[in-house]
């Protein structure tokens, strides 16, 4: 397996897809660079948000199966009704685990994933949502040393998911929907 | 509300399970995914108020009888009727029209939890007219789960659910054919199962059985290492007749099984219904 590509987990629910949509056609390709997106959606969408999302140019966009290999210059979106988990071998685990705040896929399960793995090079970010997963997950990248960013709670649409972030901890970063493409063209890594 | 614990393991601890669970009950979680093993481990130590895997591992050392509900919640029970509605479609249009003139027909759903699946199997067979030469072995790790299944008692919250999708994939048929509420519960015709063999088989370990027309696995399969995919796949390909249909989960696939390539065509690529060949 080639090296470990940096990864940014991105969550978000309730107000992030279309700003989301619109940050990421402004990313510059980089063969490095894994975005995963763990989106709460509903179980019937079954490919409805990943079709919006396949339009972004020279991106590989994709819902991972299980034991996918996570390869670089990809983005990769959490299927409907599973949790997408990261395995230290260098490739996603699906589960069909019970939902974690209502959610399946779940932000929180996902940043577990990565800190439990030891992913060498990632960072969190949460977007506007209406409930509180990822606050956690979140917190404890950013305890095991992980880059964290949340949108700012008055730039967000719904701004409970940034909101409950912050209600545990002071992230790295609390940015602007406008300057995510600036953000997520740097590779995640935390200042020491 | 369930709330996401992130429990800090420590390697050896996690090697002593492993051995505990191999040596003493003979179950081997080895070649289970990483990232779920630790869920899992952490949800059961949140549960059950222990502090640490040391701890779940004295238990499971001392208190034997503890063995089957740490196996329960250890294995992941989730399931529907009809589950991902547009996969039964697939099978009902695809699949299972190649065996309107065979005389028998041998099923075996492995990992079959508490038994929505299999029912899900037998009314589709009901109204092909196809299940009075059905032989279903529904087979499952979970001794817990084996004993809800044979019921067919659910409760009734999920019936909202179970009747969505099932319309999604019978259109015409009244669910009230099939199933009716008692009590607090959803409860379906016990006749579907007359044919059903609920039996304890693990994955891992066991032999697999032989000669089936259809082998059913969905969402089993992404709890193991690629490696244990790859061993279980070929054990699939091998209990199969030729011609015989496998279905896995829909986010499932054979990526990782070089014989799957060689022996296996597809039927439905999207939906993961395969044909062995030859």
């Amino acid at each position: 397996m080639s090296a470990r590509p940096y990864l940014w987990v991105i969550g978000g629910s309730a107000g992030s897809f279309t700003p989301l949509r619109q940050a990421l056609l402004q990313v510059p390709y980089d063969p490095e660079l894994t975005l995963v997106l763990c989106l709460h959606r509903l179980r019937q969408a079954r490919f409805e948000i990943t079709n919006a999302f396949l339009r972004i140019k020279s991106w590989r966009v994709a819902e991972p199966d299980d034991k996918t290999p996570i390869e670089g210059g990809c983005i990769y979106i959490a299927p409907a009704d599973y949790h997408l988990l990261i395995e230290k071998e260098g490739y996603f685990s699906l589960s069909v685990e019970e939902p974690v705040h209502f959610s399946r896929p779940s932000i929180d399960v996902t940043m577990f994933s990565v800190i439990q793995a030891g992913w060498p090079r990632a960072g969190g970010i949460l977007l506007s949502g209406a409930n509180k997963d990822g606050a956690h997950g979140l917190f404890k990248m950013y305890q095991a040393g992980y880059f964290t960013a949340v949108q700012d709670p008055a730039d967000a649409e719904v701004p409970h998911m940034p909101n409950a972030a912050i209600a545990l901890f002071t992230p790295h970063l609390r940015f602007l929907i406008s300057d995510l493409p600036a953000l997520l063209v740097q590779k995640p890594i935390p200042p020491k | 509300m369930i709330e996401e614990v992130l429990p800090d393991i420590a390697e050896s601890d996690l090697e002593a399970f492993f051995q505990i669970t191999h040596t003493i009950y003979g179950y081997d979680f080895r070649d289970y995914a990483r990232a779920s093993v630790l869920r899992r481990l952490g949800t059961i130590l949140k549960k059950y108020g222990l502090p640490d895997v040391k701890a779940l591992n004295q238990r499971l050392l001392k208190q034997k009888e503890f063995f089957e509900t740490f196996l329960s919640e250890f294995t992941i029970g989730t399931t529907e009727l009809f589950r991902d509605p547009s996969a039964w479609v697939a099978l009902r249009k695809q699949a299972l029209p190649l065996f309107l003139s065979t005389s028998q027909i041998r099923i075996w759903h492995a990992g079959t939890s508490t038994g929505e699946e299999v029912l899900s199997l037998a009314i589709l067979l009901t109204e092909m007219g196809l299940y009075p030469r059905a032989q279903i072995f529904a087979t499952d790790i979970d001794q817990k789960a084996l004993q809800t299944a044979p019921k067919a008692r659910y409760p009734l919250r999920y019936k909202r659910t179970y009747q969505e999708n099932f319309q999604q994939v019978l259109p015409r048929v009244p669910f009230s054919r099939y199933a009716y509420e008692e009590g607090n519960e959803l409860v379906f015709d016990p006749q579907l199962l007359r044919n059903v063999r609920f039996l304890r088989h693990n994955l891992v370990s066991d032999e697999p059985f032989s000669r089936f027309e259809m082998i059913l696995c969905r969402n089993v399969l992404i709890y193991f290492t690629p490696e244990l995919q790859d061993r279980v796949i070929r054990k699939f390909i091998q209990a199969l007749v030729p011609g015989g249909i496998l279905m896995i989960g829909t986010k499932e696939s054979l990526f990782w099984c070089k014989e799957a390539e060689k022996k296996l065509a597809s039927v439905n690529n999207l939906e993961r219904i395969y044909r062995r060949q030859g």
